[in-house]
C-alpha cells in the first residue's frame, strides 16, 4: 500500500516524486555475479510462487528457470518473439535467452498470472 | 479459438519498453519545472496569435492541389480501400493474432493516425470511409450530405466522441478479449452503424463533433502547421494554429481521457500494478476498470482544479475556463503519447504491414510486403528510446506552457494574468512529472 500512495501522491502532487525516484522496483539478479541468473518457480495446485516478482537479466545471456511442478504445464514468455517453455510434473531445469531489451512477462496461461517480469537490459 | 496471450489482456505486441532510467526522469521533470516559470517570466504580455491574421497563404501550387477535386477524390478512395481491405481480413480472416486486423486496429489506426494527423493535418477527416458513405448516400438519394433531419444539438458538443473514445481505450486496455477477432469487428460495426445513423440524423457536421477519430485527428492537427482561413490553405506555426481550437463543451472530457488512458497504460504493466492486481481478492477486471476511469476523471479533476483557480473578468463564466484552457493539453497529450507508443508504432506498425499481405492466412503474399522482416532498432537501442520519450514529454510541456499563457494572458483580466496561471502550470507539472513518473517505474 504504501507505494499505491506514493504512485498516487506523485499523480497529484508534482514535489514527491523527486524524492520518491530512488527507490528501485527491481529486484537485484536472483543469483551472484558469476553462473546464469536462477529463478525458481514453484506451482502447486492453482497457486504459483512468484507471482509478478521482477527480475532483471542480461540481454543476450541465458537465464536459468527451475519450475518445480504437481501437474506438467507450459509458460509462455511475452518476448519478441514469442516463446513457449513446457514442463514436467516434478523439478524441470529450464533456460531461456532473450536477445531484445524490454520487460518481458512469464505467464502461466492456465493460471492467467503474471509469474515472473523480466527486466532485460 | 486462439488460447494465445488472450487471457491476459496483452493486446498485441510481446515485450514491453524498458523503464527510463532514473537520472533522465528527474532531468525532464527538472527540466519541465524551470522551463514553465522561465516561460512564464519572460514570455509576451499581449496577445500574440490573433486568428484572422496569423500565419501566411500557403504556397498557390499547393492549395491548388491540395483544394482540387482530383486530390480529394483521391484520398477518399485510398481511405475506402484502407477500409474495405480491413473489413475483408475482419470477415474472412482467421481469428489469429496474426490477422492483420488486430494492428490496423490498435496501432495504424490509434497510434498512427495521430502522428499522420500531426505532420499532414486532419487526416481521418480527408479519408474517413464513414463520411464517404455518407456523402455516396446523399448524392445516390439526390439530397445534401451536409444537411440531416435534425440540428446538432450544440450543447451537446464533442461529448460523444469523447464517449466513443473512451469506449475505444476501455477496448484496447481494459476488455479481456481485446485481441480476439469477433469483439474488434463487432466494435468497429457498432463505430460505422453509430457513425451512419448521426450522419443520416445531423448530416455531415456530426462527424466534427461525434465521430471519436475525425474529433481526436483534428484536435492533433492543431499542432501541424496546416490551416485554413475564409476557406484558403494557410501555414502557420503550431503555436498559433493550437490557439485556433474551438472551445467545445466536451473538449476537457476528450483530453482527460486520451492523457489519463495512456498514463493508464504505463501504470498497466507497472511491476507495483501487476503485483498488486494478482495479489487482491477483487478481479483484476473490476481493478482495471476502476483504474482506467479514475486516471481519466482524475487528469479531468486536476486541470478543472488548476484553471478555474483563478480571478476572473467581469462577463466570464468561470466554469467555461476548463474547456477554453484545454486545447494548452494537445500538446503534453501528443507528447506523453509519442514517449508511450514509439517504440510500439514503429515495430508493430511494421509488423502489421508484413501481416497485411496475407489477410486470410493462408499464405498469400498480395501487398509484396510478406517477405520483409522488421527492424527492432529502436529496441536495441534502449538508452536512444529514453532520451527520446523525456525530450517528447518536455517538448509538449513547453508547449502546452505557452499556449496556455496565451491565453490566459487572451481572457484573464491584466492583475490575474500571471497569478491566475499558477495553478494551471502546477496541474501541468503534475501531468508531465506524473507521465515521467509512470515511465519511469513501468
Amino acid at each position: 500500500m504504501r507505494r499505491t500512495a506514493a504512485v498516487l501522491t506523485v499523480l497529484l502532487f508534482a514535489p514527491p516524486v523527486l524524492a520518491g525516484c530512488g527507490d528501485d522496483t527491481a529486484a537485484p539478479p536472483a543469483s551472484g555475479d558469476d553462473g546464469p541468473t536462477t529463478i525458481t518457480i514453484e506451482f502447486s495446485g492453482d497457486s504459483v510462487s512468484p507471482k509478478g516478482k521482477r527480475v532483471e537479466v542480461k540481454a543476450g545471456e541465458p537465464v536459468q528457470l527451475v519450475v518445480k511442478a504437481d501437474q506438467p504445464g507450459e509458460l509462455h514468455v511475452h518476448s519478441t518473439p514469442e516463446q513457449e517453455l513446457e514442463y514436467g510434473a516434478g523439478t524441470t531445469p529450464l533456460k531461456l535467452t532473450i536477445d531484445q531489451p524490454g520487460v518481458v512477462d512469464v505467464e502461466s496461461h492456465d493460471l492467467e498470472v503474471v509469474v515472473v517480469q523480466l527486466e532485460v537490459s | 479459438m486462439p488460447g494465445d496471450g488472450i487471457s491476459l489482456a496483452h493486446g498485441i505486441g510481446g515485450a514491453k519498453d524498458l523503464p527510463i532510467p532514473a537520472e533522465l526522469a528527474i532531468l525532464g521533470a527538472v527540466a519541465a519545472l524551470v522551463i514553465s516559470f522561465t516561460v512564464l517570466a519572460i514570455a509576451w504580455r499581449s496577445p500574440r496569435y490573433d486568428e484572422s491574421r496569423t500565419g501566411r497563404p500557403a504556397p498557390q501550387w499547393l492549395a491548388r492541389i491540395v483544394d482540387s477535386t482530383a486530390y480529394r477524390v483521391t484520398l477518399r478512395v485510398v481511405g475506402m480501400i484502407l477500409f474495405l481491405y480491413t473489413a475483408m481480413a475482419a470477415v474472412f480472416g482467421q481469428d489469429l493474432l496474426t490477422n492483420p486486423v488486430f494492428g490496423i486496429f490498435y496501432v495504424w489506426w490509434w497510434v498512427g493516425l495521430v502522428i499522420a494527423s500531426v505532420i499532414l493535418g486532419p487526416v481521418w477527416k480527408a479519408i474517413s470511409p464513414v463520411r464517404t458513405i455518407n456523402l455516396a448516400f446523399a448524392r445516390l438519394s439526390g439530397s445534401d450530405p451536409d444537411a440531416g433531419v435534425f440540428q446538432y444539438p450544440a450543447r451537446l458538443g464533442l461529448w460523444p466522441a469523447a464517449f466513443g473514445l473512451f469506449a475505444f481505450v476501455w477496448m484496447e486496455l481494459v476488455y479481456p478479449f481485446s485481441t480476439e477477432l469477433g469483439p474488434v469487428r463487432l466494435w468497429c460495426a457498432i463505430y460505422v452503424a453509430l457513425m451512419l445513423l448521426g450522419g443520416a440524423l445531423f448530416g455531415s457536421g456530426f462527424y466534427e463533433r461525434g465521430d471519436p477519430f475525425e474529433v481526436y485527428s483534428s484536435l492533433v492537427a492543431k499542432l501541424s502547421v496546416w490551416g485554413r482561413r475564409d476557406g484558403r490553405l494557410i501555414v502557420r506555426s503550431p503555436l498559433a494554429n493550437l490557439d485556433t481550437t474551438r472551445a467545445l463543451p466536451g473538449l476537457l472530457a476528450i483530453l482527460s481521457v486520451l492523457f489519463g488512458s495512456t498514463a493508464f497504460d504505463s501504470f498497466k504493466d507497472s511491476n507495483f500494478w501487476v503485483t498488486f492486481t494478482q495479489d487482491s481478492s477483487i478481479s483484476t477486471l473490476v481493478l482495471n476498470n476502476l483504474a482506467l476511469l479514475g486516471f481519466c476523471v482524475g487528469v479531468g479533476v486536476i486541470f478543472i482544479a488548476g484553471t478555474v483557480t483563478t480571478g476572473v473578468g467581469p462577463g466570464t463564466r468561470r466554469l467555461d475556463l476548463p474547456n477554453q484552457f484545454a486545447h494548452s493539453i494537445i500538446p503534453i497529450v501528443v507528447g506523453y503519447i509519442v514517449a508511450h507508443y514509439a517504440s510500439y508504432y514503429v515495430e508493430y506498425g511494421q509488423q502489421t504491414l508484413i501481416q497485411a499481405s496475407d489477410p486470410f492466412g493462408d499464405g498469400s503474399n498480395l501487398l509484396g510486403t510478406g517477405d520483409l522482416t522488421v527492424n527492432y532498432w529502436l529496441s536495441f537501442h534502449p538508452t536512444f528510446l529514453a532520451v527520446l520519450k523525456v525530450l517528447a514529454v518536455v517538448g509538449g510541456h513547453v508547449l502546452g506552457v505557452i499556449a496556455a499563457h496565451e491565453r490566459a494572458i487572451e481572457i484573464l483580466p491584466k492583475r490575474h494574468q500571471l497569478t491566475g496561471q499558477l495553478p494551471l502550470l502546477f496541474a501541468m507539472i503534475a501531468f508531465t512529472v506524473g507521465g515521467l513518473y509512470l515511465l519511469f517505474a513501468a
